[in-house]
């Protein structure tokens, strides 16, 4: 039996619908707009749809911009954040889950605490240093602090997952003979799969929405724009034509790889926002 | 790890120990004591560690609670912990590249923060001149500070009712809903988390439009209301901004709340029902003490991470004016340093942003510690 009373059912539906319609139209106008024709693009504003749905917009934006720079961009700066995050984070779970140490506590306190640093604060230093090390506009530059300045979600988010691992498994595998790496490799990271996807793909949505760290480091140059960033000099001048047709395109091909992510791992990737916040 | 060693001669004859297995192998360096192998079972079930010394053996009876348990594990205890000693380093080896990477991106930027609030000088040459407490004593009592206070404050209040109230209450809305519908509900919610925040800006940035063409204008249009120019005006902009930042992550609160609600065991609200408990008696008296750690939770995340949260959409809409009032202590570092190119200045006000936060962001470090808000 469930806590259901039928009959007042349809005011927190209402509300809720309400609530799903506040959030769902600017996307539908956001679509929409990119599918207006350009020049129709402020006649019945209040309407997001056309009748006549047309690609002109997305032309445009094909045509003045380096997308494909930008996408390339974009994609070299999300998937390197993933990849170094995890491999730094899996060893370091690892030993926080399994091991016992000196200072072990400390060390994960700093980890946590650094979550929770402001990133203006970190942001300045760390673009002096790069600026030092002439990495500003450069692709090493916006990965590299990235591998530290977000990393202790990663870590936190395994070490949950490890600590409920079965403990004899290990032992099964060290009298097997593995040493702790192969056990790590072999046993933990592959029992853990799914975590570890749901992890990356977290990691991976975050830093392809990143937008303030590329547009200092990279937003110097043409060549080292992400798509947010692209997206935003080309709403800010933009080349020719009618603007918010082609910037709303813009927007959606920036929007697209995540949402399609997100809709294609919903469970898991609502599961990992839930853990990583509230289970501590 | 300490053995107590038997007298040569009793272990010899196999007495006391009762000792029945022979010393299989020990190590070949006759100084090393023990090495993994060198154990052995006694017919009691007790483990032994022995050790080759010249011709002789020597049987070493492990004195420890340990010898209680089964001989299986307890091999393999022993055995470990042998290994762990002899490989005390490995998981700081584990640890090492993480924390490097951590500390340098993270702590000694903070630290670096601490000494630039001390200088003056540019983003090229940041340490140029040696000021003291210069930075700080002009941002505590200059105009611009009180300000920031006053705006970042009222900045919380809106994130309070946005990414607080507003999604605790819609989820408490689903209390009786099925699964299926409370899935669905969060999923769609949940779906401008995923989008860029400068994306989203841009879109609401349409709505805002100053002219007849802005949808919002549309609207108060077809009422008969002259067009507002929404991000020009220094009343309209800050509830405008807000408007926009709580769009994007009510549903991440959202989600957080119902995974709250969740954990609440059902035969608690189930027999508060039975009992006559039904609507707001219920949510009062029964699920808001339960759901009291989550509430805290959401509030604590809030206030820290609403500024931050804020943060694109001024930068791209309004740079913190018309006349600071869309500043805030958050967006004013970023300010001080990107704009106007004072490390120095900017620092200083990292320095004192990071105390006035530092109670939260150790009160939000507890909450993750302990366990405090639930298990699944």
């Amino acid at each position: 039996m469930t806590v259901r009373d039928t009959r007042s059912l349809w005011l927190p539906r209402l509300v809720l619908g309400v609530a799903v319609l506040l959030v769902l139209t600017p996307l539908v106008f956001q679509v929409g707009i990119s599918l207006k024709p350009p020049d129709q693009v402020f006649s019945n504003v209040l309407l997001p749809l056309s009748s006549l749905p047309t690609l002109d917009s997305y032309l445009v934006v094909l045509q003045s911009v380096p997308i494909g720079q930008y996408l390339m961009n974009s994609l070299l700066f999300s998937v390197g954040v993933t990849v170094g995050q995890i491999a730094l984070a899996l060893p370091a779970a690892y030993a926080f889950s399994y091991y016992q140490f000196r200072f072990k506590n400390l060390l994960l306190a700093l980890v946590l605490i650094s979550l929770m640093v402001p990133f203006v604060v970190t942001y300045i230093p760390n673009y002096l240093l790069l600026a030092q090390f002439r990495l500003v506009n450069t692709l090493p530059g916006l990965i590299v602090p990235m591998l530290g300045v977000s990393l202790g979600f990663g870590i936190f988010l395994l070490r949950q997952h490890f600590m409920t691992f079965q403990r004899e498994i290990l032992e099964a595998s060290m009298i097997d003979g593995a040493n702790s790496w192969q056990t790590l490799t072999r046993v933990v990271a592959p029992a853990n799969v799914s975590a570890v996807t749901a992890l990356a793909v977290y990691i991976l949505i975050n830093t392809w929405n990143q937008f303030i760290w590329p547009l200092m480091v990279g937003g110097g140059r043409v060549e080292s724009y992400t798509l947010t960033v692209g997206v935003q000099m080309y709403f800010t001048n933009p080349e020719g034509g009618n603007r918010w047709g082609s910037v709303m395109a813009a927007s959606v091909l920036t929007s697209l790889p995540t949402v399609v992510m997100y809709l294609m791992m919903r469970k898991g990737i609502l599961r990992t926002f839930t853990e990583g916040a509230v289970k501590g | 790890m300490s053995f107590t060693p038997l007298p040569v001669s009793k272990a010899r004859s196999g007495e006391g120990a009762g000792v029945r297995a022979k010393c299989i192998t020990a190590s070949k360096n006759p100084l090393s004591l023990i090495t993994d192998r060198a154990g052995l079972w006694t017919l009691d079930g007790r483990f032994a560690a022995c050790e080759r010394y010249r011709e002789s053996i020597v049987i070493m009876e492990r004195s420890s609670a340990l010898s209680q348990r089964r001989p299986a594990t307890l091999g393999l205890r022993a055995r470990a912990t042998v290994r762990a000693g002899l490989h005390r380093l490995v998981p700081y080896l584990y640890i090492a590249p993480a924390l490097v990477a951590i500390l340098l991106f993270v702590y000694v930027p903070l630290l670096r923060s601490f000494q630039l609030s001390f200088f003056r000088g540019n983003l090229l040459n940041p340490f140029r001149e040696y000021v003291g407490l210069l930075n700080y004593q002009e941002m505590l009592t200059g105009r611009l500070f009180g300000e920031l206070l006053l705006q970042s404050g009222l900045y919380l209040l809106f994130a309070v009712i946005g990414s607080v109230i507003v999604p605790v209450s819609l989820a408490f809305l689903t209390l009786q809903l099925t699964d299926r519908e409370i899935d669905f509900y969060q999923s769609v919610l949940f779906l401008p988390t995923v989008i860029a925040f400068n994306v989203v800006v841009l879109i609401w940035a349409f709505f805002f439009l100053p002219t007849g063409g802005g949808l919002f204008n549309a609207i108060i249009g077809y009422f008969g209301r002259p067009p507002a120019a929404w991000l020009q005006d220094p009343v309209l902009t800050l509830p405008a901004i807000a408007l926009i930042a709580n769009w994007k992550i009510m549903g991440f609160h959202f989600l957080l709340a119902i995974a709250g609600l969740k954990a609440i065991p059902r035969e608690y609200l189930e027999a508060a029902y039975v009992d006559g408990a039904h609507g707001w008696t219920l949510i009062r008296f029964i699920v808001l003490p339960l759901f009291a750690p989550t509430l805290l939770f959401i509030l604590i995340i809030t206030l820290i991470g609403s500024l931050d949260a804020v943060f694109t959409p001024i930068r791209v809409l309004t740079e913190g004016g018309p006349n600071n009032a869309t500043n805030n202590l958050m967006y004013a570092i970023y300010s001080e340093g990107f704009r106007y190119f004072r490390p120095g200045q900017a620092s200083a006000l990292s320095v004192i942003l990071i105390v006035l936060f530092g109670g939260l962001i150790y009160w939000q470090y507890r909450l993750f510690d302990r366990n405090v808000i639930y298990d699944r």
